[in-house]
């Protein structure tokens, strides 16, 4: 498993010495908190920091830097949680807050009457950090800038252009996790996307076009060589074709048919009705106030056709580049691969040490994640992917009479047990006897998770296999917002309902 | 909470400390207590601190933005530096806006001590008792209860100095029963105010019903939207349309219709942020006062909100619309509300022949067709199908796919009572809605497998 890699690569080097985390601060507030006789205690203290840049009609719009820190204290007390956190780090700032997460904790006593067990973890002292090349942090703005202003440019020029963005993203994020466990693990995470969005529109026709990936989807554990590989200015010339030619293009016939859809509308399919369902506290009916729950119940475990032979899910936090990749979740659990679906079967969920024990799981599946410091952990998406079968585009082509091939999500709407979904996609391109045919523009498709999976009929192969981010995936009360990865090659359905959206 | 004198400090020394030619520094501070609860259980209780400073400074017609998560000095400072890098090192931009100038604001009338100090305790009590009058009615109980503190300041170097403080507290509840589960939520500026009981007993009535949920065939329905459902719509209407942004890039449906009829004359929507029926905030993120703006008036496209960028672009004054300096979305409204008329919701549904009464949507997604204001969602709890005027089954989930304005243009009432929607969670934004009865609204899918 990589997470013995990873703790094997902690102890060959010099450990907590190099991020300027206040490591004796959380270890000594640990200490005072397995003192004051908590079940269990985790501290998180975080440093995150954020470079977002906009480039709008040829110029630099906005430009920003936002930096936080500070330190989360979760406590368990007698079967109930506490949380509170506080950017200050005073001792006696950090000596309050803890005070108020043991006083929520205690609170909860007079209500909860059962105890919440926990999922053994093995305690580790580790590090991990990212793979990063060229820290976007120490890449001058001019340069950021220039490359962003040249692939604007390129997206100007006719008058249908009514608008033409451009943006790039830096985050770098480091962790210091210290459980009364015996757990102290200090994490470095460093991402890196960048895109661009084009309106165009002509009498009443109003058209967009995204590249790479619309919803600021192309963003990777990685520095500033990610964005130098997206070719934005090649991408920019081929969204600004696409925009103008969907401004004319027909929509499509409302009718069941066959799609092809490509990764970057997997993506989107795969977070909805798979991430989401597979997520154990909605099953456990956490959410129920506002995501929702789930139809996957316990007892569909192992027993329930997700989809047909052809569909393989994972959650995938070991994997290189996704943006729901680590070294360990936020409850210190290692990072893992984790099958969601076998050849169609639903095998797994995503978990937490506390939710797993609830269904007597032999471990946690590691994806308990906080936005930042100043929110508790939430059971969540890691790289939720749909694993790259063997098919060639031409071959999933091959013997669909009509049809149609969709890209770039547009917009998305799943019920609240993640059964009926609907998505519209930016673009799309006729089938005919095998091959793409015209563009079509607003085509929508809907159908039922298990129904529309149950008709996978193909996935593509490795070489068509790409990892994306959805950086806004929306979670909790109070709203968390995280970045979760999803790859994924192209994926063919039968028997799917398309409507042009109007 | 920071205090007036704190906050407005920390801003100003922010302001005095840049050598800018121009600097606005805004704040917004807050304290969220959340307990999460199901079936028996809290699962997540916390309490959230946070303050956002954002400091954006202009030198020599170039902008730069940086924000920090502390009151902390030396991260402040740090704060006021990293913008006027950035701002040195950004290309010029020539007729940039002028910062306002000289609103001098102080509103603490919806802060509540009360509301403020609400401890643990006593939530955890109330809570307690909810279960055990769930419990004895045989329903099971999940939802969340908030209560917390939001502060505003915003300082410029053109002599804006502007603080508000508010508290607010706010539950939902959702009950279930057999197949069935019903739901009810509050807010409030004030503890007390909050209507927890009644709000249980309305969550209990969606469930405790005898007979199992139907499936109905998609098609047109008439609809009678309770005021959350239409909270759900024209929320997600304000962030497509009556943006100045969306506008200006013609992706609102409103683009070059100023004057038209867009829907049925009954139908006038306002923003306010001044209306102490709704979540009022006296003032935007660049210390202009909030105006009222009228946005749909009887029927007709009316105006739009704008920032001190886009009201320059518009040669139009700002309304005091301006979000946070590091948002890219342009202006928005927050502070919605719809007039109302005469109806109430049972005269809606006693005129009913044959329709579905919907409390809320699910996941509404606007962005299908933003020029025809089409779009989908999903019902939830407590979806009735009403026929001859009475409340026969509850129905089980349905899709819609629809355009709104076309929606609204067939209306049969407008309710008089109004509700406040809001998610106590989260940081801005709050409507004022009453019912709606609409002739025809398009369901294009159900749930079952």
């Amino acid at each position: 498993m990589s997470a013995n890699r990873l703790v094997k690569s902690a102890r060959a080097r010099p450990v907590f010495k190099n991020l300027d985390l206040p490591c004796d601060l959380v270890t000594d507030l640990v200490r005072s908190l397995a003192r004051r006789g908590v079940d269990y205690a985790d501290v998180r203290f975080e440093r995150h920091l954020h470079e977002s840049l906009l480039v709008e009609q040829g110029k630099a719009s906005s430009i920003s830097l936002s930096e936080s820190s500070g330190m989360g204290i979760r406590v368990l007390a007698k079967g109930s949680w506490g949380f509170a956190c506080t950017p200050h780090l005073a001792p006696r700032s950090i000596q309050k807050t803890a005070t108020r997460a043991i006083d929520l904790a205690q609170a909860s006593v007079m209500l909860n009457r059962r105890v919440s067990p926990l999922a053994a973890v093995r305690a580790v002292k580790a590090i991990h950090r990212s793979p990063c090349e060229i820290d976007p942090f120490d890449v001058p703005l001019s340069k950021k800038l220039d490359y962003l202003l040249w692939a604007n440019t390129t997206l100007l020029g006719p008058d249908s252009i009514q608008r033409a963005s451009t943006h790039m993203d830096s985050y770098k994020r480091h962790k210091l996790f210290c459980s009364t466990e015996g757990s102290l693990i200090e994490q470095q995470i460093i991402e890196c996307g960048a895109g661009l969005e084009v309106v165009a529109q002509h009498g009443n026709e109003t058209q967009l076009r995204s590249f790479p990936n619309s919803h600021h989807g192309a963003l990777a554990q990685a520095g500033f060589e990610y964005v130098k590989q997206l070719d934005l200015v090649g991408g920019a010339k081929r969204a600004q074709q696409e925009v103008l030619q969907l401004l004319r293009a027909p929509t499509p016939r409302s009718n069941t048919t066959t799609i092809i859809l490509d990764p970057t509308q997997v993506v989107m399919q795969l977070h909805e009705s798979c991430g989401h369902p597979t997520e154990l506290d909605r099953v456990l009916g956490q959410e129920l106030s506002y995501a929702g729950g789930s139809f996957l119940s316990p007892e569909c475990l192992g027993q329930l056709r997700y989809g047909s032979p052809a569909v393989n899910i994972v959650a995938d936090a070991t994997i290189p580049g996704g943006v729901g990749s680590f070294g360990f979740d936020d409850e210190g659990v290692p990072a893992q691969r984790t099958e969601l679906v076998h050849a169609g079967l639903f095998v797994g969920y995503l978990s937490s040490r506390e939710s797993a024990a609830r269904l007597q799981l032999s471990s946690s599946s590691g994806a308990m994640r906080a936005e930042s410091w100043n929110g508790p952990p939430l059971v969540r998406m890691t790289n939720v992917n749909l694993e790259a079968g063997e098919a060639t585009l031409e071959e999933l082509l091959r013997d669909i009479k009509n049809g149609y091939l969709l890209s770039t999500n547009k917009s998305w709407s799943i019920d609240d047990r993640r059964l009926n979904f609907q998505f519209t996609t930016e673009i799309g391109w006729e089938i005919t006897n095998g091959k793409l045919g015209a563009i079509i523009k607003n085509p929508l498709y809907t159908g039922i998770t298990p129904t529309f999976w149950g008709r996978c009929t193909g996935v593509g192969r490795p070489e068509d296999w790409r990892l994306w981010g959805v950086p806004n995936c929306a979670k909790g009360e109070p709203m968390q917002l995280m970045h979760v990865g999803h790859g994924a090659s192209y994926a063919r359905f039968d028997g799917v309902t398309v409507a042009p959206a109007r | 909470m920071i205090g007036e004198s704190r906050l407005l400090s920390v801003l100003s020394k922010m302001v005095r400390r840049s050598r800018a030619d121009a600097v606005s520094v805004c704040a917004h501070a807050k304290t969220r207590q959340v307990f999460r609860f199901a079936h028996e259980a809290i699962h997540q209780n916390l309490i959230q601190e946070e303050a956002n400073i954002i400091v954006k400074v202009i030198q020599e017609h170039r902008i730069g933005l940086a924000s920090a998560q502390t009151l902390d000095t030396l991260s402040l400072n740090r704060c006021v530096k990293a913008a006027q890098e950035i701002a040195a090192h950004c290309p010029s931009r020539n007729g940039l806006p002028h910062l306002p100038e000289k609103h001098r604001i102080r509103f603490l009338e919806d802060y509540d001590l009360e509301t403020e100090k609400t401890s643990a305790g006593a939530c955890v009590a109330t809570l307690k008792r909810l279960f055990h009058l769930c419990k004895g009615a045989g329903s099971e109980l999940a939802g969340s209860l908030v209560t917390g503190v939001d502060e505003f300041a915003v300082v410029n170097s053109s002599g804006v100095s502007c603080y508000s403080a508010s508290t607010l507290a706010g539950i939902k509840l959702v009950t279930l029963y057999r197949q069935l589960s019903g739901y009810a939520s509050g807010v409030a500026r004030r503890w007390k105010d909050l209507p927890i009981d009644s709000l249980l007993q309305q969550s209990l009535k969606q469930v405790l019903h005898q007979q199992d949920p139907i499936s109905l065939p998609v098609g047109t329905y008439e609809v009678i939207l309770e005021p959350e459902a239409v909270a759900d719509l024209v929320t997600w209407l304000s962030t497509i349309a009556f943006g100045a942004k969306s506008v200006e890039e013609r992706m609102s449906f409103l683009a070059g219709r100023m004057g038209d009829t867009v829907c049925d004359p009954q139908i006038t929507i306002v923003d306010d942020g001044t209306d102490p029926s709704g979540l009022r905030m006296p003032f935007d993120f660049e210390g202009v006062p909030k105006q009222r703006v009228v946005l749909i008036d009887e029927g007709k496209a009316a105006g739009l909100v704008y920032d001190s960028h886009y009201a320059q672009r518009f040669n139009h004054p700002s309304t005091g619309h301006a979000l946070p300096p590091d948002e890219v979305e342009g202006p928005l409204p927050l502070h919605l509300a719809m007039n109302p008329a005469n109806s109430s919701l049972a005269q809606m549904i006693r005129s009913c022949q044959r329709g579905l009464l919907i409390p809320r949507f699910h996941y509404v997604n606007g962005l299908l067709n933003q020029r025809e204001t089409l779009m989908t969602g999903l019902t939830r709890e407590g979806t009735f199908l009403i026929e001859d005027g009475k409340m026969r089954q509850p129905v089980r989930t349905m899709r819609f796919t629809q355009g709104l304005m076309e929606a609204l243009s067939q209306l049969r009432a407008i309710s008089k009572e109004r509700r406040l929607i809001a998610n106590p969670s989260e940081d801005l934004g709050c409507a004022v809605m009453p019912a709606l009865h609409l002739a025809k609204f398009k369901f294009t899918g159900r749930s079952e497998s």
